[in-house]
């Protein structure tokens, strides 16, 4: 990346270099008060919102119904649990109504609010067709014509909540925003993809589970990528401090990493390779892990990013020059 | 347009005496904080609690040299830095000598990160060209919060809303200047309007210089450290004579929103990607 940054001019008589000094070490940046809430709000809804996506494209094959109508029935209950978790973590949640008032185009919160909004409604729509569509062909026709915007507003859902972390003064959020948002979207689709993969081993539907789960693994290795891409960023400014210790570090490691990349690559190789009854168990384990560790990354970055606001050597170090950019006026 | 008791009473506004200030709606107001003038008495801080009747919080000390507040919060919307540079001298400049003291206060940023950030609106900017807080809007969502560069919002656990300096909209609104202001001694808290102020302090820096200080510089005043990353400037600025972070101040703090479009586009193109490699896998067939 070659931009020129904006390094503020400081008069002679004052020390140029920025020697790691601080206040007193006070933190310079409030955290935010997002807990475990907030993380199980952007593992739901991300999982919600890719199997819309997963929906949309059954619909489009022969013999695909049985997943669209699991899928869609998926992303209803995403979009009814997750937002009333979410609103449980607001601090007055009687008035989270207001959530809903403006529309602001600086705020991924204020844009997310009305996706979430649109994405509810439309997954209620498609759902009339997974619950209704065998007796009537009018829920089936609503349902379908709901499922293209279902769909778009379902990718927007899986990726949305890292640039609303990424939009943010917390360094380790705001350190690596176009990652991060790939990291949050694969891990989104690998979510979604090993849900709907055990619900189609349950129907008994095990060709459709075994592409679902192709789908899953390929998305987890692309979350992987994006993690290390991530993680490099955070390194180069000096941030690895809050993934790497405390609860973060365990999360990331062991539930991220560990249960959702190695566990699930090495019960799908075995499995695969054996066949026969290992072959039924071990996947749905694989699946499950990668769901567990995609939510343990999510809320890993959660932490790290509240850690390293508190943390004023991490504000200091990202903050000693910045990308000119426009001015709004 | 005066639009209050006091501004409507027969022979002005009272700011108009304190700060030599008329407050118009439609103007640009702030502060200009001048730390070389800053003695350390906190009265500002005290003003502040009472006029907007600001409970108390940790009582106790801190053992960072005088500053026993600690930091700008929900119940505390002016905090006066205190810190001690090297050893005493024999021969002192006649201010200020060893101690580096800032009274610090909600920037009243333009563009207002907060603000960008706030989804109910609960954030806006007045006709006084400050921000504030709607108490009867706020839901305490808590996005403010991580948004502001120099960590000034915070919520307050008590009533769940978000709060911060208003720079005393309600007295602004009654021909007021701002309690801080008023209260200071020194007048290292300046109130005015902003472009006024810049003016004023480009003066100051100049006879400063003359004075001899190779080091006072402006922090937030447009084009200035502070004023940076898409920050066009802060309506709270300040006189500076060491390095922003020993006023635990960023020295070049952005506007978070720019990092929403690479996110989005980003992420889009991973799940676009993905789901093409669903096409290509096969994902729908039995």
């Amino acid at each position: 990346m070659s931009v020129t940054l904006q390094r503020p001019t400081l008069p002679p008589g004052v020390q140029q270099e920025w020697r790691g000094e601080t206040y007193h070490g006070r933190p310079v940046t409030k955290a935010s008060g997002f807990d475990w809430k907030v993380s199980f709000y952007i593992v739901t809804l991300g999982i919600a919102g890719a199997a819309q996506v997963i929906a949309a494209l059954a619909r489009t094959q022969r013999g695909g119904d049985g997943l669209a109508r699991r899928a869609r029935l998926l992303a209803l209950g995403g979009s009814i649990v997750g937002p009333l978790v979410l609103i449980r973590h607001l601090k007055t949640p009687r008035r989270w109504y207001n959530m809903l008032r403006i529309l602001r185009p600086t705020s991924p919160m204020s844009l997310g609010s009305w996706l979430l909004a649109g994405f509810g409604g439309l997954s209620g729509l498609t759902a009339l067709g997974a619950i209704f569509g065998r007796r009537s062909r009018l829920a089936r026709r609503v349902a379908d014509a709901a499922q293209g915007p279902a769909a778009v507003a379902g990718a927007g859902m899986g990726i949305y909540t890292a640039g609303l972390l990424a939009s943010t003064s917390s360094p380790v959020w705001a350190a690596a925003p176009a990652p991060l948002a790939a990291q949050f979207g694969a891990a989104s689709m690998a979510g979604a993809a090993s849900a709907l993969a055990l619900a189609q081993r349950a129907a008994g539907e095990t060709a459709s589970a075994r592409r679902l789960e192709t789908l899953a693994m390929l998305a987890t290795g692309v979350e992987l990528l994006a993690s290390r891409a991530t993680e490099r960023a955070w390194a180069a400014t000096g941030l690895e401090r809050s993934i790497t210790s405390g609860a973060p570090a365990v999360l990331n490691t062991l539930g991220g990493k560990a249960v959702g990349v190695a566990l699930p690559i090495a019960a799908h190789g075995i499995g695969r390779a054996a066949g026969g009854r290992a072959g039924a168990l071990l996947p749905e384990l694989a699946s499950l892990a990668v769901i567990l560790g995609g939510a343990a990354m999510r809320h890993a970055v959660l932490l790290a990013g509240n850690d390293s606001a508190c943390r004023p050597e991490h504000v200091f170090r990202t903050t000693q020059a910045a990308r000119p950019g426009e001015v709004r006026r | 347009m005066d639009g209050g008791l006091v501004g409507s009473a027969p022979g002005g506004q009272e700011a108009e005496l304190t700060a030599g200030t008329r407050i118009e709606p439609g103007r640009s107001y702030g502060f200009f904080t001048d730390t070389t003038l800053c003695i350390g008495c906190k009265a500002c801080e005290v003003a502040c609690k009472e006029w907007n009747n600001l409970p108390a919080e940790d009582v106790g000390l801190t053992g960072h040299s005088y500053d026993n507040t600690g930091r700008l919060g929900a119940h505390t919307w002016r905090h006066v830095t205190f810190l001690e540079t090297g050893t005493r001298a024999t021969e002192m400049p006649p201010y200020q000598s060893n101690w580096l003291m800032m009274s610090d206060v909600c920037k009243h940023c333009d563009p207002a990160p907060c603000l960008e950030a706030c989804p109910t609106g609960a954030l806006f900017r007045t006709e006084f060209d400050t921000v504030v807080v709607q108490q009867d809007i706020c839901n305490g969502c808590g996005y403010c919060v991580p948004a502001c560069p120099f960590g000034v919002v915070e919520l307050a656990p008590e009533d769940g809303k978000a709060h911060k300096c208003t720079l005393c909209y309600d007295r602004l609104k009654g021909g007021l200047e701002p309690a801080c202001a008023k209260a200071c001694p020194t007048d290292s808290i300046q109130f005015g309007v902003v472009e006024e102020l810049v003016e004023r302090a480009g003066a100051r820096l100049e006879r400063l210089r003359e004075q001899g200080r190779a080091d006072a510089y402006l922090y937030g005043a447009p084009g200035a450290p502070g004023a940076t990353g898409g920050l066009r400037r802060l309506n709270a600025f300040f006189l500076l004579t060491d390095r922003p972070e020993r006023y635990n101040l960023p020295p070049a703090p952005s506007r978070p929103a720019r990092n929403a479009r690479p996110a989005f586009l980003s992420g889009l193109a991973t799940m676009v990607g993905l789901a093409l490699a669903a096409v290509a896998i096969g994902v729908g067939r039995r």
